[in-house]
């Protein structure tokens, strides 16, 4: 019986799957160069995210907090915001704050982005050099991480369009480069990891063409050793030297469905042909963007991604063995469910229960899911028999009870080490996720 | 209504820091755009979620606890793992709008259906604080209706840091549940004492009981490790509160010894010199002359076997050198423990430390000699302060981790992240062992040679 996205009715979230839109901003910005992310709002709110963030990409994150106190939770944050933006720069000299609020200085009331637009006019007017200020509006009590995300992507898009339009056309930019290569601007979910981002980049790459990532969390959090040492800002990510080639572009590459309602808005931003997949995952969403690309390019598909699309489907006959007659449960964000149900309908698993953050309708009748809800982990009890879980960390619950295996993927995760090395995108990924479940679904 | 703080909390008058400085009420500020620590909400969950029959639920828009639940690391002997899900109200735009208590109300009564617990905090948050919500008022209701006690916990971040966070967490433990049930006798051993400001981590609290059990004390309740809602209840039976390395909870203990007469003392049991100053403490407090026999007897045979097992390890690390940077209590106690094992501390940490904390540092470590103290928990300060006095290795809580091993200097966390239990003797041998390897890895010689 198929039950379409039940928003089941009740009154509290018991390990809950969704985590906040200021979270999802702040990893937006995270995959900026030399960035540092300032949360408006009480302490914890940075502290919280800081920690999960950290044990997750086992990384320094640089996130700060305007450290809101009584005080400035009933009179007004201004002082505590502009001092914060101010102090950040004088002791970091980042090349981007991202600005986040809360659920605090949201219920507050105050116009965050009118102090933040006066700030910047006023350092404008000073003409000194100054760090790229961006605000993405996060009151926690509406939406969730997706959607902190896109919020920050826009705001980021927009300070881009806002400093290169004049006049109504765009200003091309006057920087030298390698001429050879095309740019194209590549926005991804925030469900790829690190590695993910690093594989779309290589392939684009095979392709002849110069992907300009917004944002960039391969080059910031894949986990490597700067040779500079600890830094107190992100060692990498876009680059704001580039967001002017942003126009330059050839054409937009929009990939996950949390993004798609952003389209149009990204075309008109950017006035580039935009090219949208909901993912990259499995066998035939790969074909499509491999054909895409060689359409674009004009360039033929690289021999080596055919041998790979050769081991995919080889790696799918010797896998699917292990899914017969198992039952799986997906508990991820939209654009990780939407992926790995790509990936899992192919081999023809059982897709017997999913649970996401946010109603989309016309995926469960897509993948064939039995069940597929909005809520929380605790969906995952008592739903009858189960062979594994696919969730983060904190369904791990679920799967001690059921005595189950678990197989970690979305955020967080953080009781294991490696996650930023996995990657899940085009023929390899598949091939990724399918070895990897079958071997957790492998009983003697 | 939530937002009314005791002004209690920032007058501690067992606290060093309250002295000279009374009118800056030191533990309130953190600036702005600066990494800091965690917020009340932070503070509270740490204290009271250990306890394993009890269930937590934040009544807060999705992130106080969606973005960071199911992370702390206390351990509980048996029973369900109900007391690590994270319950949250999630407010969202409509209840704000339109009030959240009843979803409060619902959410609690539905929790109490299912999970049966002995107890359920609620904890205050911001968003809840600032619209006025009457959490007290829920609670006492449910408390009657329920027939288990629903504790209003109100932390909501901005108030302070999580320092406040403990003591508003030891508050609500004082107000709700100390003094009202009184422990079956065969609970009750010849010499009860408590551990108040004992987290289980990794198992610690176990060792510390493993300890005193051989010399026949009674831990009667620990707050709030591996504990229940009836044991902290019947706490006020001991005869001794014995808080371990924690200033926040020592106002839970001076209003213990305020209304029940029970007297407390501050110990660490980190170290060998530590661990057996503390028990002596506690048999020297207690008093029994023949207890106080037997635990020197005690304290020589562990001693003796302690260093015969540390024995290599201290060859080796005789002399190293340590950048040591952590909170309060722990920026002295600590220098004890490593002492112990030959280590040399060049610099400790002393931002969250009182008067009295730093006192210690330079009265009771002559033998260590010349110590630098650190105001300035920045990174980049610790790292050159670290390299310009040639550190073997940092020991720090985990938010400074990659802050060093991405300067390729040895690292360990000696904070609530740690992957091995250090207290006590067991935990002596177990230090000693992580931080030798540590040192002597391989590693850092490899990628210093190798990088850049």
């Amino acid at each position: 019986m198929v039950n379409s996205m039940v928003n089941r009715l009740k009154n509290i979230e018991i390990n809950p799957l969704k985590t906040s839109s200021s979270l999802g901003a702040a990893v937006f910005f995270l995959g900026l160069k030399n960035a540092v992310v300032l949360m408006h709002g009480a302490v914890g709110c940075a502290s919280f995210d800081k920690v999960t963030l950290t044990k997750h990409f086992r990384e320094n994150i640089p996130i700060v907090t305007t450290a809101l106190n009584e005080t400035g939770a009933i009179l007004g944050g201004k002082d505590f915001l502009i001092s914060g933006i101010n102090n950040v720069y004088e002791k970091m000299k980042p090349d981007f704050i991202g600005v986040t609020s809360s659920g605090l200085t949201e219920t507050q009331g105050e116009d965050i982005s009118g102090i933040i637009k006066e700030f910047k006019n006023f350092k404008n007017a000073q003409n000194i050099p100054f760090a790229k200020v961006i605000y993405a509006s996060t009151p926690d009590y509406k939406d969730g991480f997706e959607e902190g995300y896109l919020a920050a992507m826009l705001s980021l898009l927009t300070e881009a369009v806002g400093k290169n339009k004049e006049g109504g056309s765009y200003k091309k930019s006057n920087r030298t480069k390698a001429k050879n290569k095309k740019s194209v601007n590549v926005f991804c979910p925030p469900s790829f990891t690190p590695q993910d981002f690093l594989e779309l980049r290589e392939t684009l790459d095979d392709f002849n063409l110069k992907p300009i990532m917004i944002p960039d969390l391969g080059l910031s959090l894949d986990g490597h050793l700067d040779e500079r040492g600890y830094l107190q800002t992100t060692p990498g990510g876009l680059d704001a030297k580039d967001l002017t080639d942003i126009f330059d572009g050839e054409f937009n590459l929009i990939i996950g469905l949390s993004l798609k309602d952003a389209v149009k808005n990204i075309e008109g931003l950017t006035g580039l042909k935009t090219y949208y997949f909901s993912n990259l995952c499995g066998l035939k969403n790969s074909d499509d963007f491999f054909n895409l690309l060689s359409k674009a390019t004009g360039k033929e598909i690289p021999e080596k991604y055919k041998r790979r699309r050769s081991r995919l489907m080889d790696a799918y006959l010797d896998a699917h063995f292990y899914f017969s007659g198992k039952e799986i449960a997906l508990a991820l964000g939209i654009d990780l469910l939407d992926s790995f149900s790509a990936i899992y309908s192919e081999i023809g698993a059982n897709l017997k229960l999913g649970i996401t953050t946010k109603a989309i309708d016309g995926i469960d009748i897509e993948y064939g899911f039995l069940n597929l809800s909005e809520g929380d982990l605790d969906l995952l009890d008592n739903c009858g028999n189960l062979d594994m879980i696919v969730s983060n960390s904190n369904a791990k619950f679920y799967a001690e009870n059921l005595g189950i295996p678990l197989l970690k993927a979305g955020f967080p995760i953080i009781d294991e080490i490696g996650h930023n090395y996995k990657h899940y995108i085009l023929y390899d990924g598949a091939i990724n996720l399918v070895i990897e479940s079958a071997n957790l679904l492998f009983t003697e | 209504m939530g937002l009314a703080l005791k002004e209690e909390f920032f007058d501690e008058p067992s606290c060093e820091h309250n002295g000279a400085a009374k009118e800056k009420k030191a533990c309130k500020t953190a600036v702005p755009g600066s990494s800091t620590g965690g917020c009340a909400l932070d503070g509270a969950y740490i204290v009271l979620s250990p306890i394993k029959d009890a269930l937590n639920i934040v009544h807060a828009p999705i992130n106080c606890l969606g973005n960071s639940y199911n992370q702390r690391t206390s351990k509980a002997e048996k029973g369900k793992n109900y007391y690590m899900y994270g319950f949250t109200t999630a407010i969202n735009e409509n209840d704000l709008i339109f009030g959240s208590e009843e979803k409060l109300r619902q959410g609690i009564i539905y929790t109490n259906d299912r999970y049966k617990p002995k107890g359920i905090f609620v904890y205050n948050t911001c968003v809840p604080a600032l619209t006025g919500e009457d959490i007290e008022g829920v609670s006492k209701e449910l408390s009657v209706k329920l027939k288990i006690p629903v504790v209003p916990v109100l932390s909501q971040g901005f108030s302070g840091n999580k320092n406040l966070g403990n003591k508003i967490a030891g508050d609500a433990l004082f107000t709700h549940l100390i003094g009202k049930k009184e422990p079956k006798i065969d609970l009750m051993g010849e010499f009860n004492i408590n551990l108040i400001g004992e987290y289980n981590i990794k198992g610690e609290l176990f060792l510390v009981k493993k300890a005193l059990k051989s010399i026949g004390i009674n831990v009667l309740s620990t707050i709030t490790g591996d504990s229940t809602v009836e044991e902290i209840m019947y706490s006020h039976k001991a005869e001794l509160n014995v808080v371990i390395c924690s200033k926040a909870l020592v106002y839970l203990a001076r209003k213990m010894k305020e209304k029940f007469g029970i007297p407390y003392i501050e110990e660490s049991f980190f170290g060998m010199t530590s661990t057996n100053k503390a028990i002596t403490d506690i048999v020297n407090a207690i008093g029994n002359m023949e207890l106080i026999k037997k635990t020197k007897d005690y304290i020589k045979i562990m001693t003796k076997k302690t260093e015969e097992k540390t024995y290599e390890y201290k060859k080796f690390l005789t002399g190293k050198k340590v950048l040591l940077y952590t909170g309060g209590v722990k920026s002295w106690s600590m220098i004890s423990a490593l002492n112990d094992l030959g280590l040399k501390v060049i610099a400790t940490g002393i931002k969250k430390s009182t008067d009295e904390d730093k006192l210690r540092i330079i009265k009771e470590f002559d033998k260590n000699g010349n110590i630098i103290m650190l105001d300035n928990g920045n990174p980049v300060n610790l790292i050159k302060i670290a390299r310009e006095n040639n550190a073997d290795i940092i020991l720090a809580g985990g938010r400074n981790q990659y802050t060093a091993i991405k300067s390729l200097i040895p690292f360990l966390d000696v904070n609530q992240e740690r992957l091995q239990p250090y207290v006590s003797y067991e935990g002596i041998e177990c230090m000693a062992k992580i931080i030798y390897s540590e040192i002597k890895s391989p590693l850092f010689k490899l990628l210093k040679e190798s990088i850049g």
